[in-house]
């Protein structure tokens, strides 16, 4: 069990900054999502909380160490777009993957993570044969199959319907419930919100922390103000 | 009699296409799920200028002309990653530049004497074992990088971001895959030439990678659809006398219409 702990991060690309002065924790076993518009800087935090990059300024640990050297702790669930959903691949090929670099490689680590996001009856399908949320899952049962104790899902219900996306966040719902830590990337400002434990707002800041009533109130008496986060 | 079958003049070329019939759409195969079809027709150009250098210093046209493709791939990759999304246009115009450059060192070379027909469109009835030696070679080097790296190919074509984040060194993965490549175009030069391989890097994968389940699967149908490909060519270019490499790039197009259509 492992808390996510980010200390005033800072980011930029070339002269742009991207990310100024985030502060973050994670706990175990809560459902969070983290809401801002286009160019708000999600993605680029969860590839700082995942290790792909390096904070310009702060630090990241999980509970008391380092991120470094315990990065496969986590694991990051990409967009959809950076997927080649032609690839001749099965269900359980891609969710194979996960382990590729795992020392203990487990065939029913792939099986358990197929059972959990409910695709075990397509295992051998081919991916580019399964629906926009049965791909959606794949993808999740892959993540799940690192053997990382907290989940970053970049953009997940993006391109579902509405009862695709409802599925997926009842899985991942449950997910939390058993004791996983979930962080995950939205557009959504609407009620979907209501299904987080929790719900991070940002514009290149944190603009809000908190359930999702105390982040809706705040931002309500920030627009009051006249400063207009989401666009 | 196995002796007498082999002294025949068709064996050695039959032979040779044959392989380079399985070989190329094999490798097609990667390339197509990795997204690098384009670098392999600029790979399939660049072999030119140093196929010609080799042959001026009486070095194997095969190593050079490998040589000289991997250097236009990392030439184009790098000034690639100056265009800012533009990279087709990068690659296209050292594509044009370095068959531009292997065209010119011929009249420069002096008294060098290269048919440049057969390097660009294959000689088929040319061929000696030295060829067959060069196929069976690129034949090891894409078994070997199968052997080494299939499941680095698997996560890289299907997820590069993820499978840099994860750890895989893909920048080396996609050089040995660039590395391969050159091998096969250097190899099926005398087959179809290195104009015309992209149309047997292409065609028959398109085939192969319908409804495969797995890369492997999809690099194993294409080979059998390239060996079928290829005989038909061959038959085809004794019966009417005709060059095999254009007639085997013709069949690739005549081929296309039979693709179906992905059903989900």
């Amino acid at each position: 069990m492992t808390n996510l702990i980010a200390k005033s991060l800072s980011f930029s690309y070339g002269k742009e900054s991207v990310l100024k002065d985030i502060s973050l924790e994670l706990k175990t076993g809560t459902l969070t999502a983290l809401v801002g518009p286009n160019g708000a800087g999600k993605s680029t935090l969860l590839r700082l909380l995942q290790g792909q990059l390096i904070p310009h300024e702060g630090k990241i640990f999980l509970d008391e160490h380092p991120l470094g050297a315990n990065r496969s702790q986590v694991s990051l669930m990409p967009q959809r777009s950076s997927i080649n959903w032609n690839f001749p691949i099965t269900t359980e090929g891609l969710v194979a993957l996960g382990q590729v670099n795992a020392a203990n490689k487990s065939c029913c680590k792939t099986e358990a993570s197929l059972q959990r996001v409910g695709l075990i009856a397509l295992a051998k399908k081919r991916l580019d044969s399964l629906s926009g949320g049965q791909q959606q899952r794949a993808l999740l049962a892959k993540t799940l199959a690192q053997n990382a104790s907290i989940f970053l899902l970049d953009e997940p219900c993006a391109a579902l319907d509405p009862p695709s996306r409802e599925q997926f966040l009842s899985i991942i719902r449950q997910l939390a419930e058993a004791g996983l830590t979930i962080f995950v990337s939205s557009h959504d400002w609407g009620q979907a919100l209501n299904a987080y434990d929790k719900v991070i707002t940002l514009d290149r800041t944190v603009l809000a922390f908190g359930t999702p009533e105390e982040v809706r109130s705040k931002l309500q008496s920030i627009s009051s103000m006249g400063n207009h986060c989401c666009g | 009699m196995l002796e007498a079958f082999f002294t025949n003049w068709w064996v050695l070329p039959f032979l040779i296409a044959l392989l380079v019939g399985m070989l190329c759409p094999a490798t097609g195969a990667v390339l197509i799920t990795h997204r690098r079809l384009l670098q392999a027709n600029l790979i399939s150009h660049a072999v030119v200028p140093g196929i010609v250098l080799a042959l001026a210093i009486g070095v194997d046209p095969s190593l050079g002309g490998m040589l000289s493709g991997l250097v236009g791939a990392l030439v184009a990759e790098r000034l690639s990653s100056k265009s800012k999304g533009n990279n087709e246009g990068v690659i296209n115009t050292v594509l044009a530049g370095t068959l531009g450059l292997g065209v010119l060192l011929i009249p420069l070379l002096g008294s060098l004497r290269v048919d440049l027909e057969s390097i660009l469109f294959g000689d088929l009835l040319a061929v000696g074992q030295a060829d067959l030696i060069r196929s069976l070679l690129a034949a090891t080097a894409l078994l070997l990088l199968l052997k080494t790296s299939y499941q680095k190919l698997v996560y890289i074509g299907l997820d590069p971001e993820g499978a840099a984040a994860s750890g895989l060194n893909v920048s080396s993965v996609r050089l040995a895959l660039g590395f391969v490549t050159a091998l096969v175009v250097v190899s099926s030069m005398a087959a179809v030439g290195v104009i015309l391989v992209i149309g047997l890097l292409s065609a028959p994968a398109l085939f192969g990678l319908n409804h495969a389940p797995s890369l492997h699967s999809a690099m194993v149908r294409s080979a059998g659809y390239g060996f079928l490909l290829t005989f038909i060519g061959f038959l085809l270019s004794i019966g009417f006398n005709l060059s095999p490499g254009p007639l085997i790039g013709v069949l690739c197009l005549l081929s296309l219409p039979f693709l179906r259509e992905k059903s989900k």
